[in-house]
């Protein structure tokens, strides 16, 4: 078992009334699974990807559970010790490309930055690691990209560059946060390929948070489907894709649009 | 980069290079000494040997401007690198953090920042003592809390981009993010603080040398000049012509890099 979250609640105490975004919360994942956590805006699926990612801001907010990533306790570890996981057993890719690359910081030492941090590396050995990266997220011309600031580069590229810096040390798993939600479609599907070779290819198990039902039943081995904080089915991709068992599940299902071109 | 086109910035960088260039050369060369006084020459006007003429004493104007140029030049700069680091740190660390260091931090600023900055760099200087070092200090600490100021709102405005949380999520540590990962994004507005707090601080020595507590005599500033230069306004105006002038081309020179780099950042 890589990654096991048990009975996770997690309430926001900034108003009078407490709030309860993440309900009882119980996932597991293999290692070098993809598993899929599905639901609407508000379903408390980030904020399950957040803490396993260790991201969630401490103050006002209480975090009941446990989540265990090779037998450690990721929410009661001291912050200095979680670090050491951080971008070297679990890396993160977001939602907006635009926004999660420093503006002021060269492709190549973004890509670096989890090396210089985890790995004993020389420069050019950083170097030689983040341009193979960037080759095996199918970027061509590796060299004038490592050289580039993300404003040269597009949307998809940038997404390649995150999912590269995130992959760069090694992870085992990956965290990926509606990574293609802010892409075009012909953009979004290249992506989901990259997840899925780079999966088989490294056995990295992949969290992949979306909202769409229909990319994650082509992604995904097994998928979560939450609402209200709350898992409300779970199970192998195609079962529950296929044959769902909660009405919610059947709603999510419903409001995939299909293309009808027998229209007219 | 683009700023290097900029005519504004271009102008500034003449005005003050040319004003740092005689800075400079004033250390090694003057054509008199500066504080050589010369019973004959007392008062005389503009003349080929005394290319701005004479002052009170029969000291060579220009030789004084020279010195006095590196004086006020000298304490300018010392003055905004205190403001500058100290405020960085101070902005860096209430910016990042926030919560109670923040708060009382960002009081006291507040009560600093209450006073005029010439009126702080007084009291210092009247618990401190007079001379170049102390009003170089005294300065700085009246400047740290607009820098700091400057800072953390930027720094706060940062703190909430993705970039940060995605740094943090490689492991990065606290230190790391906030002077590897943010500082570089805010470079551009400090860097036009920074030139304007030195115009501030050109004026500032100017001001309290003025006074009679910046630099002492017989060292040359050119606000110490401006203010000998006073009582002899109607009978030798060029006395106070010339240092007057060299502080407008010096400030100039500064607020029009400060606006380039400004212009710059708009496009």
């Amino acid at each position: 078992m890589l990654l096991e979250i048990k009975q996770l609640t997690i309430e926001f105490h900034d108003h009078l009334v407490p709030e309860t975004v993440v309900k009882n919360v119980t996932m597991s994942m293999e290692e070098g699974e993809i598993v899929g956590i599905v639901g609407e805006s508000g379903s408390g699926k980030s904020m399950t990807a957040l803490s396993v990612a260790g991201l969630l801001p401490r103050k006002d907010m209480k975090k009941k559970g446990e989540i265990w990533f090779e037998g450690q306790e990721l929410l009661s570890l001291p912050r200095k010790e979680l670090r050491l996981l951080q971008g070297d057993e679990i890396g993160m890719i977001f939602q907006e490309p635009m926004t999660a690359l420093n503006p002021t910081m060269k492709i190549g030492k973004q890509v670096e930055e989890s090396l210089y941090l985890h790995r004993d590396l020389s420069r050019t050995e950083r170097r030689e690691l983040a341009l193979s990266w960037l080759e095996k997220v199918e970027l061509n011309d590796s060299e004038r990209v490592y050289e580039s600031y993300p404003h040269e580069l597009s949307g998809g590229m940038r997404q390649r560059v995150m999912i590269a810096a995130a992959m760069v040390a090694g992870p085992k798993l990956l965290i990926a946060d509606e990574p293609t939600t802010a892409l075009d479609v012909t953009v979004q599907a290249q992506i989901i390929q990259l997840l899925k070779k780079i999966n088989e290819k490294n056995n990295t198990a992949i969290l992949f948070i979306s909202h769409d039902l229909s990319l994650v039943k082509d992604l995904c081995d097994r998928v979560y489907v939450m609402k209200d904080g709350e898992v409300v089915e779970h199970g192998k991709s195609e079962d529950v894709f296929y044959h769902p068992m909660e009405d919610y599940t059947k709603q999510l299902i419903a409001a995939i649009p299909v293309i009808d071109l027998e229209q007219d | 980069m683009k700023k290097y086109k900029n005519f504004n910035f271009i102008m500034g960088v003449i005005l003050t290079g040319l004003v740092v260039l005689i800075a400079i050369i004033g250390c090694f060369y003057t054509p008199y000494d500066p504080d050589a006084m010369d019973a004959v020459a007392k008062n005389s006007g503009i003349s080929m040997d005394h290319w701005m003429g004479c002052d009170n004493f029969g000291r060579d104007i220009f030789s004084r401007i020279m010195e006095g140029i590196r004086n006020t030049f000298l304490i300018s700069l010392f003055t905004v690198a205190i403001g500058t680091i100290v405020g960085v740190l101070i902005g860096a660390v209430t910016g990042y953090f926030g919560g109670w260091l923040d708060e009382i931090l960002m009081r006291i600023n507040d009560a600093l920042f209450a006073f005029p900055s010439v009126l702080l760099a007084l009291v210092v200087i009247s618990l401190l003592g007079t001379g170049m070092f102390r009003v170089t200090l005294a300065l700085g600490i009246a400047f740290i809390p607009s820098f700091a100021r400057i800072v953390r709102s930027e720094i706060k405005k940062q703190v909430t981009q993705d970039y940060v949380e995605s740094a943090k999520l490689m492991g990065a540590g606290n230190f790391r993010i906030i002077f590897v990962h943010i500082l570089p994004n805010i470079l551009p507005v400090l860097l036009s603080s920074i030139m304007i707090g030195f115009n501030n601080a050109v004026l500032a020595e100017a001001g309290l040398s003025y006074l009679g507590i910046g630099v002492q005599p017989p060292d040359a500033s050119l606000g110490r000049m401006l203010s000998e230069a006073q009582s002899f306004l109607f009978s030798m105006p060029w006395y106070a012509l010339f240092p007057g002038t060299v502080i407008v081309i010096m400030v100039l020179g500064f607020a029009l890099m400060a606006e380039g780099i400004t212009q710059a950042q708009m496009k």
